[in-house]
């Protein structure tokens, strides 16, 4: 996966609100990254571009050696499907719809067949841990049941990426540190993990370390391509 | 997500906001109930007048006196060696009271020939018609109908018995079932030799039946008989005319054109109830798209296509305006199972009925479904994620 001089502009009302002023990036298969920095500071427009959810205004997002501005919406879709996996800050379960079945969602996407999709949504469930729980629907579920259940949406479909905005935010923090073995042990497995964080506790999970600051990257502690504006 | 999975979350949905799908759904419901149900009371309606058209006997043309003097023994001794006719009976009718023990009421006397049973075709109940034999002709035997039988607080036992008409002693050898027809009046049948000799001393009729060879008959024994009475009573323009013909199936012609303009104004409050109900599933499904942003943003980030959230947000309209149908429907045949009751007609569940309320309601969900389920598809994951 690599980022070169990418830039991402919004407008709002008639204001240009430059999210991220150039960043060059390069995330090898394997590797554990946190993205660190303050709110406002782009690191979510960063994910939105890694994960495939945006396009950049400049420059070229490569993930899986595809050009994702060349893509068009099914090919974007095809790509998160099979790809990358999201966890999100506020867990964003599917409403309605209990643990097992929000895990086998990804997979029905895929068009996968509902028993089959059931079967290693359950299996992923149980593996986190949540195998007496499956048929719980959020409300029936702890911060932290719900984000193992996020998080095993997001591996069902055994990406290459997992992406994770915040995962802790939301948790207190034994939940918090039960959830970063998690990714820990994903990533021990081979996983490329990145992680988007404020909380430098948090980030210190990680192997590598870029911080981000007013669009642009500041310090890279592993030192792979360092950008420049 | 195959389109069962769909079909399922789309009635989880729905069954978890009840009162707004319910009040989403009441525009189709309302239309689809009333519409059902005026459908089926148009066809009762129809059914109940074909039936008592029935009764009265196959490929009739009765003709009927429009003053006391318009037709006579002549013209139905004429009118019966017409060609294309069948039988005649004729009939002299008047006005008077029915006494039988302390009740009393007021009755058409129609005094009948001898014919007049085949082509009249009376419903016995109990007992017979009148005799039919030349022999018994001016016997004073009567028959009443159910209603006249009622109001005289008739038993079973009351065949056999005498009643007075206008004073003098009949005896009941029949009562009628339903052969009152329209109206609030009452019948009572002595043989016409009866009521020569009783009330009606002249040689004038009041209504002359007559039966047609067949179907395609009808028509041109109508034509001749009306040519002959023109001729025998020179009849210059219609004011003169001292007869009225008339032909069941004109008159059943006439009905099917006012059950048809009936049927086209059903059609018409169906039509404009459907489009109210739809642009109300229309308004709940674009607040439901925006109530549900972050929700199809997140679908969109786990892989669900376009035409996935299309599809989902699309079933969901149609399974609501389809529901709507189908309790419409379920209301629809409860009111028009009790109009038969009421109107006395039978109540049957007509397929097309079923077929075409839910149909188009499925129809309507598909067109005002369309809009909200392309504007959910159309949300870029980024601002559905982000939405607030």
């Amino acid at each position: 996966m690599q980022l070169t001089d990418v830039r991402r502009e919004y407008q709002t009302g008639d204001v240009p609100t430059v999210a991220l002023a150039g960043v060059s990036l390069k995330v090898q298969r394997g590797e554990f990254v946190a993205i660190v920095g303050p709110s406002g500071s782009g690191k979510s427009t960063l994910m939105n571009l890694i994960g495939c959810l945006d396009r950049p205004s400049a420059g070229t997002v490569t993930i899986s050696d595809k050009d994702i501005s060349t893509l068009d919406d099914n090919e974007l879709t095809a790509l998160r499907s099979r790809a990358i996996g999201f966890v999100f800050q506020q867990f964003q379960l599917l409403p309605l719809t209990s643990a097992v079945e929000n895990v086998a969602a990804p997979l029905l996407y895929q068009g996968i067949r509902p028993r089959e999709a059931h079967k290693r949504a359950a299996a992923m469930l149980t593996r986190l841990g949540l195998g007496e729980r499956l048929d719980f629907d959020r409300g029936r579920l702890s911060g932290g049941q719900q984000q193992r259940v996020a998080i095993s949406r997001a591996l069902v479909t055994n990406p290459d990426l997992v992406l994770a905005d915040e995962p802790t935010g939301a948790l207190d923090t034994s939940s918090g540190a039960a959830v970063m073995e998690v990714f820990k042990e994903m990533n021990a497995e081979g996983r490329t993990i990145v992680l988007i964080t404020h909380d430098l506790e948090v980030a210190a999970t990680a192997k590598r370390r870029v911080y981000i600051r007013d669009g642009l990257i500041e310090r890279d502690e592993a030192d792979a391509m360092v950008s420049t504006p | 997500m195959n389109l069962w999975l769909t079909f399922r979350l789309s009635l989880s949905r729905i069954a978890a906001a009840k009162v707004r799908s319910a009040l989403t759904m009441l525009g189709v419901i309302i239309g689809v109930s009333a519409v059902v149900a005026l459908t089926a009371v148009g066809q009762g309606a129809e059914q109940g007048i074909d039936s008592s058209l029935a009764s009265l006997g196959a490929n009739q043309i009765i003709v009927s006196a429009t003053s006391p003097t318009g037709l006579d023994e002549n013209d139905a001794a004429a009118i019966a060696e017409i060609e294309g006719v069948l039988k005649t009976s004729t009939e002299v009718r008047t006005q008077g009271t029915i006494a039988y023990g302390s009740e009393s009421i007021n009755a058409s006397i129609i005094g009948v020939s001898p014919t007049y049973e085949d082509l009249g075709n009376p419903d016995v109940a109990i007992g017979s018609f009148l005799p039919t034999s030349p022999g018994l002709q001016n016997s004073r035997t009567i028959v009443i109908s159910a209603r006249g039988a009622d109001r005289l607080e008739f038993t079973t036992a009351s065949i056999g018995d005498e009643v007075r008409v206008n004073g003098l002693a009949f005896t009941v050898v029949g009562v009628l079932d339903d052969a009152d027809g329209f109206g609030s009046g009452v019948n009572v049948y002595i043989t016409q030799e009866a009521a020569r000799s009783l009330f009606s001393k002249s040689p004038y009729l009041s209504v002359i039946r007559i039966q047609a060879e067949s179907q395609e008959a009808v028509p041109p024994v109508e034509y001749r008989v009306e040519s002959f009475l023109r001729f025998s009573k020179n009849v210059q323009d219609d004011d003169d005319a001292t007869f009225s013909i008339f032909n069941q199936a004109a008159l059943q012609d006439t009905i099917r054109t006012v059950t048809g303009t009936l049927g086209i104004l059903i059609t018409g409050i169906a039509g404009i109830s459907l489009v109210v109900g739809g642009i109300g599933i229309m308004n709940i499904m674009l607040v439901s798209v925006r109530e549900r942003t972050r929700e199809i943003g997140v679908r969109r980030a786990i892989g669900a296509r376009q035409s996935q959230i299309l599809t989902q947000f699309l079933m969901e309209a149609v399974v609501l305006s389809t529901l709507g149908g189908l309790i419409g429907l379920t209301i629809g045949q409860l009111a028009s199972y009790g109009f038969s009751i009421l109107g006395g007609w039978e109540f049957f569940i007509d397929p097309t009925t079923v077929f075409l309320a839910l149909g188009f309601s499925a129809l309507v969900g598909i067109v005002f479904g369309v809009w909200p389920a392309r504007t959910a598809a159309k949300l870029q994951p980024v601002d559905a994620l982000r939405f607030e």
